[in-house]
């Protein structure tokens, strides 16, 4: 398993690479340079201009400057923003970034369980009627255009009904008189959701040898009471309102994205269940005398569940792309929305800067998914 | 010990089939006629097969339907401008109705579906932008089954370090969201729509599309009537040419569906975002209808409402007639 | 004394396909004592994994059984619903399927699957005690206990077998169902779980229904023998009988259709033809068509399953005197 990790890891740098070689190429396509955008003063003399693409090295061979490229790549410059002037590139990044991560780690792990649950459910009880809903409903949540759905869901949530907010990240009145900065409180959310899904992990995989009937017991036993520690640590800091503001906030877009994505898993599950209740081991699991529960969900789901996952590669680069969009929509302030603007403004630099680490993103959330894969097929694992 | 002779009671026993004469006079018939005419209407059996397939899963029909509703309306917009409509006032880009102010106006006897905050008719922008769709969808689909089919079917046959560098090169562009590509393709480059065909067409190809159809193109070389046209002396040509290609036809015809699907779609985000160059979209409606700020109001419903609903139902009628095609090329997913 | 635990009568069942109605099995009855074990065989097709798959009522959705009764120590089947058929499952009749290499789940550990079936049946919570049971029912079918503890994958062929027999036995069952055990092995292999079997089998004292299409397995396992023929049952009798005094001619020809290592050397003699689509099944009796010795009434009418004498039972209208 170690193994396979690192190979893949290997693999990824590779590919990460020829991506930054590939991404090069493109920026050098472009029509016109890098010095003409980088100062747009038309009163320039032709020698001045000269002397700055100097400056920029941009008078060196074309192999020097690649070279130069990924040097300050390693270094971590990538550049100073035109927009954010004169905060580096990175900077922004650094800021962005978890909430990116946030909103994106949300919406696909509930778009998953939620596809996957309604998935499997639909394959265990067919029926033609139901099968044209869920397939064509499916396919029109699926194609659904975006923004046009984005602000349908804000125009009945939150303009309509007032249930959350119109978008933005932050009720700035609310935080005026906050203590730290919101991009604290931020991080520290996504620490704590990262360790409690840790713990909870581990207590899973400690409890799992004990008798079926007091596991249940157990396990949400155990959740709840890491749940309220949780709670209670968050309300005792006296950040729980700002969390909680935050939290408002991140609800409408996660449900937006949710309900884009989900059909897509719901649509594959369906697929992959109904192969699988093919399969001899299913005969024998009813031949077992087992509730219907057991072999639905204990042995189909289980099988069926790879094929999803390995699709969850494809859908990644949907949901990142339906991440963007949605950043978009409801101004939450990521990486996605910063791309965009970016390439409305043409501020290169950042835009590069946000394409790389949606590239370095993408491939670190396929090493994800493929260990996923291995951790639940045994026959990766020892193979 | 001598092998005993016994008389076998069962072995004269008739067989179930019908005499042989009747077999005699078909064979002679099919030898008579050319080839050209059996492998038609071997064809055409073929055909009808599928279609019945097809037909059986209501789904596929009703995208079929949607796509003819949708080719019926550009087919239509040509004749109209001529005939029936005065250009200076429906044109879909540089028309404007003096008499329908102020803009944008709710639906009427002449303008069916209102006209936008420049005064142009929406419907004719609706129909006018309905060709460019299909023509964007189409040659983005048709480059992306060529590349798809031929690097898959190369990669299949040759293997070795072809097939890893193509299927490296696949997982680098499946893993990277080609929308985020495109964005950043249309802040470097002026991106018109004969060049955003063109490079939807090229990431696709060299994406999913290569990766399942090699798998498929695996699958047939390793059947056994390829082994005979090698055996026979056929070249590597000749095999990918006549043998494995025309069996990838069917996956490759069901991938240009999905691609299709895509291209409207990234097609309008852009447009949407006012990324592309072009001069009249259903995205570009949208993206109007947002600067001049009535994105969010609902009382000029006719400003969103059409071009929003024609990008989900055409994307989703390719993407429906897909899935109908998928159960004609994939025998398993079929009810019994 | 031993007594009837199983009395099967006048099983029919149909399969709904797109093309009509397969009528699989067609009024097939017979009994099964304690302890005794009954072998199937017949041909591909001829219903004998579907008179199996019916006992346990383990139905596809698109088959129905339409009549007859499945009385198990006198409780009928047929009526009962799936809710009702679960405690029996496995606790009473269980089965060992057809080519077992995909019995078992992928993705858990052979030991845990087998545990699932101790801890529905038997009550067996205790991971220690069901562990140790795991370890006995292994040593039992000649497999290293170690090995509870790997998935399905990491086993061979023969050892799949093994272990879905030890699955099969987890919950001591009154009669085990085996369809096709040793069809996927080679013959080594088989030899060695065969005789596994038996010795088993008469070590627990539980019955055993054997299906296979090949005689040679058969002879070696059972006490009787049923011929199942296009979906019906043609003849049931003891396994000295069915061999040395067949009375249907799809039996006699059977025996005649295979070689025998000791007695004289002779022309292998097949029949001709193929079995009927069970769509479109003959009229009368279902073997007219490949029968040498079929008249007009065999045309006409179905034959009766009666006694020829003894507890030997054949449905035929000429009855053959054959001693071989």
């Amino acid at each position: 398993m170690a193994r396979y990790i690192a190979q893949r890891l290997l693999q990824i740098i590779l590919t990460f690479f020829l991506f930054l070689a590939l991404s090069y190429m493109l920026l050098e396509a472009m029509p016109g340079d890098f010095s003409q955008l980088f100062l747009q003063d038309p009163k320039l003399t032709l020698a001045q201009r000269e002397a700055i693409a100097a400056s920029l090295g941009l008078n060196r061979p074309p192999h020097e400057r690649f070279f130069r490229y990924i040097g300050s790549f390693l270094r971590g410059d990538l550049g100073v923003s035109f927009q954010y002037y004169p905060r580096p590139v990175v900077d922004v990044i650094l800021e962005r970034a978890p909430r990116t991560l946030m909103l994106f780690i949300s919406s696909t792990v509930v778009s998953f369980y939620v596809g996957f649950f309604v998935g499997k459910l639909l394959a265990w009880r067919r029926g033609r009627v139901l099968e044209y809903i869920t397939t064509v409903g499916g396919v029109t949540l699926y194609t659904v255009f975006t923004p046009w759905f984005g602000l349908l869901m804000i125009w009945l949530f939150a303009f309509t009904l007032d249930w959350f907010p119109i978008g933005k990240f932050i009720t700035p009145r609310l935080w005026r008189d906050a203590p730290v900065e919101a991009n604290v409180v931020f991080n520290r959310m996504l620490l704590t959701a990262l360790v409690v899904s840790i713990v909870l992990l581990t207590w899973f995989i400690l409890t799992r040898r004990i008798d079926t009937r007091r596991r249940r017991v157990v396990h949400w036993g155990g959740m709840g009471l890491g749940l309220t520690v949780v709670v209670g640590i968050w309300g005792a800091s006296g950040l729980g309102p700002y969390a909680l503001n935050i939290l408002h906030h991140l609800m409408l877009p996660v449900l937006t994205l949710t309900l884009i994505s989900f059909a897509g898993t719901m649509l594959l599950t369906r697929n992959s269940m109904l192969e699988t209740l093919r399969e001899d081991y299913i005969t024998t699991a009813r031949a077992k005398g087992l509730p219907e529960k057991v072999i639905r969900d204990k042995h189909a789901a289980r099988n069926a569940m790879l094929p999803v996952v390995t699709s969850l590669v494809f859908s990644l680069a949907f949901a990142l792309s339906g991440g963007v969009i949605t950043e978009g929509v409801f101004s939450w302030p990521g990486m996605g929305e910063v791309l965009l603007t970016s390439a409305v403004v043409q501020d290169i630099p950042m835009m590069m800067g946000a394409l790389i680490f949606t590239a370095i993103f993408a491939l670190l959330a396929h090493l994800v998914v493929d260990i996923l894969y291995a951790f639940l097929d045994p026959r990766i694992r020892y193979g | 010990m001598a092998t005993e002779e016994r008389h076998n009671p069962f072995a004269t026993a008739q067989p179930a089939g019908d005499g042989t004469t009747l077999d005699q006079q078909e064979r002679e018939r099919l030898r008579a006629q050319p080839l050209w005419r059996v492998r038609l209407k071997l064809l055409a059996g073929t055909l009808w097969n599928n279609w019945k397939l097809f037909t059986e899963n209501k789904i596929g029909l009703i995208g079929l339907a949607i796509i003819l509703f949708y080719a019926g309306l550009a087919l239509a917009h040509p004749l109209l401008m001529g005939r029936v409509w005065d250009p200076l006032i429906y044109d879909p880009v540089i028309g404007f109705d003096p008499l329908a102010a102020p803009h944008p106006a709710p639906p009427s006897a002449q303008h069916w579906l209102g006209t936008d905050p420049l005064g142009r008719d929406v419907l004719s922008q609706l129909m006018f932008s309905t060709a460019s769709e299909f023509i964007l969808g189409m040659v983005a689909a048709l480059i992306t089954v060529t590349i798809g089919t031929s690097i898959g079917a190369l990669a299949a046959y040759f293997g070795g370090w072809i097939d890893t560098f193509f299927m490296r090169l696949a997982d680098l562009v499946i893993t990277l969201p080609a929308i985020v590509l495109l964005i950043v393709l249309g802040g470097l480059f002026t991106l018109d729509l004969p060049l955003l065909a063109l490079v939807i067409g090229i990431l696709s190809g060299f994406g999913a599309t290569t990766v399942i159809i090699k798998s498929q193109a695996l699958t047939i070389k390793v059947r056994t009537y390829v082994e005979a046209a090698r055996v026979a002396g056929g070249s590597h040509w000749h095999i990918i040419l006549r043998h494995i290609i025309p069996n990838l036809l069917p996956l490759t015809f069901l991938y240009m569906m999905f691609t299709v699907t895509d291209a409207i779609f990234a097609e309008a985000i852009l447009s949407y975002f006012g990324l592309l160059n072009i001069r009249m979209s259903w995205g570009l409606m949208i993206h109007t209808t947002q600067s001049a700020g009535y994105l969010l109001n609902f009382q000029t419903w006719w400003l969103i409402v059409p071009p929003g609903l024609s990008i989900t139902l055409l994307c989703a009628a390719f993407y429906l007639v897909g899935r109908a095609l998928d159960e004609v090329v994939n025998p398993r997913l079929r009810k019994r | 004394m031993s007594e009837t635990i199983l009395r099967v009568e006048n099983l029919t069942m149909h399969y709904t396909t797109r093309a009509g109605i397969v009528s699989a099995v067609d009024d097939v009855s017979f009994t099964l004592d304690e302890g005794e074990s009954l072998g199937l065989v017949g041909e591909s097709g001829c219903g004998k994994t579907s008179v199996a798959n019916s006992l346990l009522k383990l139905l596809a959705d698109n088959a129905v059984i339409k009549g007859g009764q499945i009385r198990f120590k006198g409780t009928d089947f047929v009526p009962l619903s799936e809710e009702e058929m679960r405690p029996y499952r496995w606790r009473n009749i269980s089965m060992v399927f057809q080519a077992a290499m995909n019995s078992l789940n992928p993705v858990y550990r052979v030991g845990d699957q087998i545990i699932e079936a101790l801890e529905t049946h038997l009550g067996l919570y205790s991971h220690a005690q069901a562990r140790q049971r795991v370890t006995e029912l292994f040593t039992m079918v000649g497999l290293d206990p170690a090995l509870m503890d790997q998935y399905p994958h990491e086993y061979s062929g023969g050892m799949r077998q093994r272990a879905v027999i030890a699955m099969a036995l987890s919950c001591n069952p009154d009669l085990v169902i085996a369809d096709e055990p040793t069809t996927a092995l080679d013959v080594i292999v088989q030899d060695a779980l065969l005789r596994q079997l038996k010795t088993l089998q008469e070590m627990i004292g539980m019955s055993m229904i054997y299906i296979s299409h090949d005689i040679a397995v058969i002879a070696e396992v059972s006490d009787r023998i049923g011929v199942m023929y296009a979906g019906k049952l043609v003849e049931l009798a003891s396994a000295d009988e069915i061999f040395h005094h067949p009375v249907h001619p799809y039996t006699v020809a059977l025996m005649s259709a295979f070689p025998s290592v000791t007695g004289p050397k002779r022309e292998l003699q097949t029949l001709a033809g193929e079995p009927p689509n069970l769509l479109y099944p003959p009229s009368g009796c279902r073997f007219h068509p490949r029968c040498p010795f079929a008249t007009e009434i065999c045309r006409q009418q179905e034959p009766e399953f009666k006694d020829h004498g003894g507890g030997h039972y054949a449905a035929c209208w000429h009855p053959q005197e054959v001693t071989a």
